[in-house]
């Protein structure tokens, strides 16, 4: 089945997919260009340094391409599994990194910030529920927050923080869990 | 297998389940509570949950603008990389399997399947290979190579099967290759760049964004001789 330029971007991810199991480029670009914003300002986020973000970014989409064929609806949206992969491959680049001190807070120098306004209802949607998870994370207690923060954006394991904030482990997990609690009861329905 | 309830060292079980999903658990921690998860229903509850408020923390970053150069490097690289072929004429194969069962009372059972590619890299054709817990085929022709697997096991969230290459006796190299199976355990993927001066094609189980080296023992081999 051959569709217009224009029609394809309004398939879903999952028509899209199967598109680009047969190989289809120009789904690929559709997914690529629907999905990148959150994984390159992921990475960003994460790596502190555009080129590190790039490479990521990169390579969570090739593998996307050459491995589309195992992926499985069932097992979550595209969204989430491309965001899965960049902050897996993200933590992998942090851990392998020698210093930490670079990726504290990203450069807003280098990156730019997104400010064009939202095309779609479906984006405008989503940087609502975006803005309420900041919003849940950023009401948590401090001591809870600063936790998540440092092993989801910061990739450190849970006896390093406990090293950084002079806590038991025990403690640290327990705020983990307290925190990721507290939020997955504020959120609810954004979280589908 | 670890019952419902207590992990190790005494541990409640649920204690880990936050610093699992944030990725925050050392690696055998985290290899522990994989195994006990796929046995836990309480645990599995727990993590899928909390999963949900990770995955919006992903989604919740401050937007950056995407480089354009990153997304014509991207485009470029899809460009020159075609697609495998679907499926090509088989033949009769009488593989030699190997059965390696590692990880003591482990949930997922690491099985390797062996597969001998005996007419070399440059060959067409399609080998399959079978075994009690699932089978494998790797299809080659015109210098392109596809592995098929069916019936391997589903691996628990976080993991991911990884494809590596390996030349001659060197270490295995990542492919960039990361596949989940269907729930019927089947995946079908290309080797990219094909199989030529290659020695073996292996499939490994790994975190879920993959790995620069193998950290578990390969549950497929096609060696290619």
């Amino acid at each position: 089945m051959r569709f217009r330029p224009g029609a394809m971007r309004n398939l879903a991810d999952e028509e899209l997919m199967q598109l680009v199991h047969d190989g289809d480029v120009r789904a690929f670009e559709v997914v690529f260009d629907r999905h990148a914003t959150p994984a390159f300002s992921l990475a960003y986020r994460m790596c502190g340094r555009r080129a590190a973000a790039e490479d990521i970014v990169q390579e969570a989409f090739l593998s996307l391409w050459r491995s589309s064929r195992g992926y499985d609806p069932a097992r979550g949206s595209v969204r989430t599994w491309v965001l899965s992969v960049v902050h897996n491959r993200a933590i992998d680049a942090l851990r392998r990194q020698g210093s930490r001190d670079s990726r504290d807070v990203p450069d807003d120098g280098i990156a730019e910030r997104l400010s064009a306004p939202d095309r779609t209802d479906a984006e405008a949607e989503r940087r609502d529920d975006a803005r309420r998870v900041r919003t849940a994370l950023d009401e948590l207690p401090p001591e809870q927050r600063r936790v998540i923060e440092l092993a989801y954006f910061g990739g450190f394991t849970h006896t390093q923080i406990a090293e950084m904030l002079d806590l038991p482990p025990g403690t640290v997990k327990g705020r983990m869990r307290l925190g990721l609690t507290k939020m997955r009861n504020v959120l609810g329905e954004v979280m589908v | 297998m670890t019952g419902e309830g207590v992990l190790g060292n005494g541990r409640e079980c649920g204690e880990d389940a936050a610093a699992y999903v944030l990725g925050a658990l050392e690696p055998p921690e985290a290899e522990t509570f994989r195994r006990h998860l796929a046995g836990c229903t309480a645990c599995q509850k727990e993590v899928a949950e909390l999963e949900q408020v990770t995955g919006s923390l992903a989604d919740a970053s401050i937007r950056y603008q995407v480089p354009r150069e990153l997304r014509r490097r991207v485009l470029h690289e899809v460009r020159a990389t075609p697609k495998a072929q679907a499926s090509r004429p088989a033949w009769s194969w009488s593989p030699r399997i190997a059965w390696v069962v590692t990880g003591a009372a482990a949930a997922i059972v690491v099985i390797a399947i062996v597969l001998v590619i005996a007419l070399g890299s440059g060959g067409s054709g399609t080998r399959t290979i079978h075994a009690s817990t699932g089978s494998a085929e790797l299809q080659i022709a015109d210098g392109r190579a596809d592995l098929i697997v069916h019936r391997l096991p589903a691996l628990p969230a976080g993991r991911i099967y990884e494809m590596w290459v390996q030349r001659g006796n060197a270490t295995p190299t990542p492919t960039g290759t990361l596949f989940a199976v269907t729930s019927s355990g089947t995946a079908a993927v290309g080797v990219p760049g094909g199989v030529s001066g290659v020695s073996a094609v292996m499939v490994t189980q790994e975190p879920a964004g993959g790995t620069p080296a193998p950290t578990t023992a390969p549950v497929i081999v096609a060696r290619v001789t």
